[in-house]
């Protein structure tokens, strides 16, 4: 679970429920003789600068971690080519011929060692998604018609990882999984 | 007011409020498929995923078209028998892509995504029929745009239909915020519906090619979330025209004008919509990363003039003011809030770093379905409320309001948390039934259906009191 994201939407979801309701409330309250905001268009331009100035900030924070620049300067020690097509994933060592497809029954990483993934699709849009021992979604990619996405990671945990379609891809898009392992 | 205008407002209406229920029932269906509690063949499901998704998308939208054509009446002159076309192309629009769906069993989800229309796993002929209707649906709808765009600048000029003229000092000639937002949403609803008759156009070349036309995978990608994510936002603003012109009048206030600031977030907004949709394709990493930055920046400042202006304009109308609260202004106050709450959720799912963790998770339809369920459709409720109220001579029944409302709060929270907690358990979106691995996902799946059940008896209290006001106006003599 990634509480982490579901903690801060939560918080600043019921922080902004919580400044609506106050306002209905005051409303509620008011008679001819009140006289609403003071000064509405200063306070207007403060809360714009405000948020300009948070979204600034986690804009800058964030972009840097964008999973384009991961591992972006070394050497990856595996590279792993991964073939979708409706409903398998294909993975192997080697390139995967598209009209003979077939990948290794079984594929193994070692723990902290940079992988890179090639993924594509031989047929329509996949998606490549990476869960770790508990069930947690940890990295992704889609498999595209015609490109090659890729992603680049390291497993810090040992165990069984399984992979997901995550691109609706058809009747069988739910089976659609395979897995490799960590060591 | 004409009446003819009256009559066709309450035909789309009661047809948007028909479509609507059936469509909640589909997605109800999904989430009780996907608790188990029923057994669907996946087949049954994606047709269903398909038919709801695209029809909530239609009927949303059209539901703003007719409230903005409604009211746009009162400062321009509109085309009756354009807004009857639209509905009528509109219906069998609806009627053809229905028939693709129940009876071909085309199942490639709203979204159509290339080259998945083509993989046939349903009747031969459902393709190219749902294909067609996509087709009537957006001729329909851009003639219906064209139209109310040439009504107004009739009588406005570009730069009054703009608001340019706010940005020197001393504007001599006003222009209605409606008439600004309008004009705004429908260049954007243009761009986005041209976009669908291109892609619609490649689909066909490459179907009728038989082969020797192939489409480039991430071109027809960038073309179906510019036309997608554009057409889900231009019809949420469709709905801020009408609060824009009706909020004020509804509370007993004073009309809201256009200022400078108004003027320029509108403007600043038909750039951002136009350019945020490359969040939808952060995992696609062959998408040169300038376009994927764009996105996330684009997607980010989007936020300022909504919450900026629009947002703070609703704050500072209501905080300490005397306001005559009834149905319809509550609904469009508490639609802002379920639009502000969903907007957190989609920024935080438009940073590319969390995107990673969350793309087509259930977080997903969790933010999409906080702003239409608990945003657009409010806005749209509280118009229809207000026009089936104004103009069938009923008696205002406030009775069962607070029941209303509380059927709609509680309903959408619980259905809508049962999304965000499944998202951010990793639990993906579109899957007919959940592998083993994902522990909680049956559980949420039948919270969320037992909800989105208690959201749909309060849609149905309105359907029934909004739909015999409509008939009554439709059936009237003078109207």
């Amino acid at each position: 679970m990634h509480y982490s994201i579901l903690l801060f939407f939560l918080i600043v979801a019921v922080i902004s429920i919580s400044v609506f309701v106050y306002v209905f409330l005051t409303s509620k309250q008011s008679d001819n003789n009140t006289t609403g905001m003071a000064n509405p268009l200063q306070k207007r331009f403060w809360f714009i600068l405000i948020l300009l100035v948070i979204l600034g900030i986690f804009a800058s924070v964030t972009i840097p971690k964008s999973p384009y620049y991961l591992f972006a300067d070394e050497q990856p020690k595996a590279v792993v080519h991964v073939a979708a097509m409706q409903f398998n994933f294909f993975m192997s060592d080697s390139a995967i011929d598209p009209k003979m497809p077939k990948g290794e029954d079984s594929i193994t990483f070692n723990t902290n060692e940079l992988v890179e993934f090639r993924v594509t699709s031989l047929d329509v849009n996949h998606g490549f998604a990476i869960y770790n021992a508990s069930n947690k979604l940890i990295a992704q990619t889609q498999a595209m018609p015609g490109y090659v996405n890729r992603l680049r990671f390291k497993f810090k945990e040992p165990g069984t990882y399984h992979i997901f379609c995550l691109e609706y891809c058809g009747m069988a898009h739910q089976l659609m999984r395979t897995t490799f392992t960590v060591k | 007011m004409t009446s003819r205008l009256k009559k066709i407002t309450s035909l789309w209406i009661t047809t948007v409020l028909l479509l609507f229920v059936i469509s909640i029932i589909l997605g109800i269906t999904m989430r009780f498929n996907q608790a188990e509690v029923i057994r669907l063949s996946p087949i049954t499901f994606y047709t269903d995923m398909t038919v709801h998704g695209l029809t909530m998308i239609g009927i949303w939208f059209v539901a703003g078209m007719a409230a903005v054509n409604f009211i746009m009446e009162r400062y321009v002159k509109t085309s009756k028998f354009v807004n009857i076309l639209a509905l009528v192309l509109t219906v069998v629009g609806v009627l053809m892509f229905w028939a693709s769906t129940f009876i071909g069993k085309f199942h490639a989800g709203w979204t159509f995504l290339y080259p998945l229309p083509f993989k046939v796993m349903w009747s031969a002929w459902a393709t190219p029929l749902f294909l067609y209707s996509l087709a009537v649906l957006a001729v329909g709808w851009l003639i219906w745009c064209i139209s109310l765009i040439a009504a107004m600048l009739k009588k406005y000029s570009i730069t009054q239909v703009f608001a340019w003229q706010y940005f020197k000092k001393g504007p001599k000639e006003e222009t209605p915020p409606f008439i600004l937002i309008s004009m705004i949403t429908l260049v954007g609803i243009v761009t986005c519906l041209i976009t669908a008759i291109v892609l619609v156009v490649l689909l066909f070349a490459e179907y009728y090619s038989k082969g020797t036309f192939v489409n480039d995978a991430l071109l027809m990608k960038n073309l179906t979330y510019f036309f997608g994510h554009a057409i889900a936002n231009e019809m949420l603003y469709l709905g801020l025209a009408v609060i824009y012109e009706m909020f004020a009048e509804i509370s007993g206030r004073p009309k809201w004008k256009t200022t400078w600031y108004v003027s320029l977030a509108w403007n600043c907004t038909l750039f951002f919509i136009l350019t945020a949709f490359f969040h939808h394709l952060y995992m696609d990493f062959v998408q040169p990363e300038g376009l994927q930055i764009l996105g996330q920046l684009a997607s980010y400042l989007a936020s300022l003039p909504a919450a900026g202006v629009t947002v703070f304009s609703i704050v500072v109308a209501v905080y300490r003011t005397k306001i005559n609260w009834t149905l319809a202004n509550l609904l469009f106050f508490i639609g802002v809030m379920g639009w502000v709450v969903g907007g957190l959720g989609a920024v935080i799912d438009a940073t590319i770093s969390n995107n990673f963790v969350l793309h087509n998770t259930l977080w997903v339809p969790a933010h999409f379905h906080t702003y239409n369920a608990m945003g657009n459709v409010l806005f749209s409720l509280g118009f229809f409320y207000w026009f089936s109220v104004n103009f069938s001579n009923s008696r205002h029944s406030e009775k069962l309001s607070a029941l209303k409302l509380f059927l709609l709060i509680v309903g959408g929270i619980g259905f809508l948390a049962a999304f965000y907690i499944g998202g951010a358990d990793s639990i993906p979106r579109r899957y007919s039934n959940y592998p083993a691995e994902f522990v909680h996902a049956k559980t949420l799946a039948l919270i969320g259906g037992v909800f989105a059940s208690i959201y749909l008896i309060g849609i149905l209290i309105f359907f029934v009191n909004i739909t015999r006001r409509c008939v009554k106006i439709l059936f009237s003599q003078s109207a």
